[in-house]
């Protein structure tokens, strides 16, 4: 064949179509997450639905810090206009209510994934996953709720690094998260049942790893509405008044323990509450 | 675009992949056999696991108390049966059943007896399941355990493209899970107090594994029960053990009572 007549043009063209065919036929192992999901209540119900107890950290390995922390905290914070419209961090959202829907961003050309969006309805926390490959930002970018997500392919499995948090909250009862922490999350896909996997780490609020998992699932006709807030006065109080407790003056901490027969050691958590043994202790 | 730009283009993409598809797929010198389920794990579960309970604590830590079945989605003849539970019965082995038995605060071995069958034993309540691969046994005599089939499930081979779709943040791996579907039950306990699964109750598991970014090994057991006749939807949830060394605070208690 002579050569001759091909031209740079055409040669940069083949080169990228070939390079395109090659990657739709190679692409990683994945699974199709998009549609709606119901979250599943069957575990950790009290915490998830009504909120958790004032006092109740069971298991959960904290550090002294995180428990100092969520002895001042007073529920009246809610109220608040600065604090009513908060969403979840991301940390916490695939734990509480309403619906997730979950899409994909496909480059119009290449067909390529780009981004995956996860949205739950209450408060409206939208999520962005990029799959590009990019970098997470530096440490100074800006931390919001959902933070920077980024995603890859384990098998099938989702996984998704996390970063650039705000400060936040590992459980309602004022258990805290910091702007340091980081999570992982996996999202496991049996048929119509995902299990999504989370694993946080903060350097300042836990001791060790806190992994969670949370059930879903799938509902074919789903739907999802809006979720407006608007923040309005609930109580009149003094302007810069912030409700709180000072360290020993929490009236509520120990009915939690006190109405399930639970001692203080096992109710103020951390890592060794969690492990078998130490409900040996209880007998 | 000219016919000779587009035949250029599309004789380059066919070499491409014929390429890669003959090196992918080299013509087999003689036939092998398949590869026992031992050989073809997609994943390693043996070893020893511990339960890190910090969901539900008080349902699993203690034993909670009678006619507390908040969230099992029971239906009426499920939660009468509840209430017959007495306290009497803590400790009974129907805690132990398949159906819960990976609730309860416990720590696993799981290990190979022989090339198709994986042996998962607890040392809460001392309990032993086997997970069979291929062809499954007569069913015998109804049992806590009952009787589980296995399989491994594997995704779509990845060769290691650089598709944009698997960057983002670390190699991809071709992961993989066990399936395990137990039936031939005897009636157990989903809770310690008595929330009731029947003698009609499937259940099937999926166990995952995979390193956190500490490099810890994790184990994600997600447990369906299916009970047509105490259960008004399947109940799911999910249990997460931690690998340690092998050895460490294994602490055998038998059950006591019951079935």
């Amino acid at each position: 064949m002579r050569l001759s007549w091909i031209r740079g043009r055409e040669l940069r063209f083949a080169a990228v179509t070939a390079w395109l065919a090659w990657l739709t036929a190679y692409a990683p192992a994945q699974t199709n997450l998009v549609g709606y999901w119901n979250p599943l209540f069957h575990e950790d119900v009290d915490e998830r639905i009504p909120g958790p107890s004032i006092g109740d950290y069971l298991g959960l390995p904290i550090s002294d810090a995180a428990r100092l922390r969520a002895e001042a905290w007073d529920a009246s914070l809610l109220s608040m206009p600065e604090h009513q419209c908060k969403p979840h961090p991301s940390t916490y959202g695939f734990r509480g209510v309403g619906v997730l829907r979950i899409w994909e961003d496909r480059d119009d050309d290449t067909q390529q994934l780009v981004k995956i969006h996860t949205h739950i309805a209450w408060q409206e926390q939208h999520r962005e996953i990029w799959m590009d490959g990019r970098p997470h930002p530096p440490e100074y970018a800006q931390h919001t709720w959902q933070g920077f997500s980024t995603g890859s392919w384990d098998g099938d499995v989702l996984v998704v690094k996390t970063t650039h948090l705000k400060a936040g909250w590992m459980r309602r009862n004022g258990l805290p998260l910091s702007d340091r922490a980081t999570m992982t999350d996996r999202f496991h896909r049996y048929g119509d049942i995902m299990t999504h996997v989370m694993i946080v780490e903060d350097p300042v609020y836990l001791t060790e790893p806190l992994v969670k998992t949370n059930g879903f699932l799938l509902q074919p006709a789903g739907t999802m509405t809006p979720y407006p807030c608007e923040p309005v006065v609930e109580v009149v109080r003094e302007p810069g008044f912030v409700p709180h407790y000072l360290p020993g003056k929490n009236p509520f901490l120990d009915e939690f323990g006190e109405h399930y027969g639970l001692p203080r050691e096992a109710t103020r958590g951390g890592a060794a509450t969690a492990l078998p043994e130490f409900a040996e202790t209880l007998r | 675009m000219s016919a000779a730009r587009l035949s250029l283009a599309l004789a380059v993409v066919a070499s491409v992949l014929a390429a890669d598809v003959a090196l992918a797929q080299p013509a087999p010198a003689r036939p092998t056999p398949p590869a026992s389920p031992r050989e073809a794990a997609p994943i390693d579960l043996t070893g020893q696991w511990v339960a890190i309970v910090n969901e539900d604590w008080r349902w699993r830590m203690v034993t909670p108390p009678k006619g507390d079945y908040a969230s099992v989605p029971l239906n009426d003849e499920g939660r009468r049966v509840a209430d017959q539970w007495d306290v009497s019965q803590d400790g009974h082995c129907e805690a132990y059943g398949a159906g819960a038995l990976l609730r309860m605060p416990t720590r696993l071995r799981i290990r190979w007896d022989g090339a198709a069958r994986l042996v998962l034993e607890t040392d809460a309540g001392r309990q032993i399941r086997n997970f069979d691969f291929g062809a499954q046994a007569p069913a015998g005599a109804r049992s806590l355990q009952g009787q589980s089939a296995a399989k491994w499930v594997t995704p779509p081979r990845n060769p290691g493209g650089p598709g944009l779709a698997g960057a983002g943040g670390g190699p991809a791996s071709n992961g993989g899970y066990l399936e395990v579907k137990t039936s031939n039950l005897s009636p157990g306990w989903l809770r310690r107090n008595g929330v009731p699964y029947s003698e009609d109750a499937a259940v099937t598991e999926y166990f995952a594994r995979f390193a956190a970014p500490n490099g810890a090994e994790w184990l994600i057991v997600t447990t369906i029960v299916d009970d047509p006749r105490y259960l008004t939807q399947r109940f799911v949830v999910s249990n997460h053990f931690r690998k340690e060394a092998e050895g460490g605070h294994w602490n055998p208690r038998a059950c006591g009572g019951g079935a």
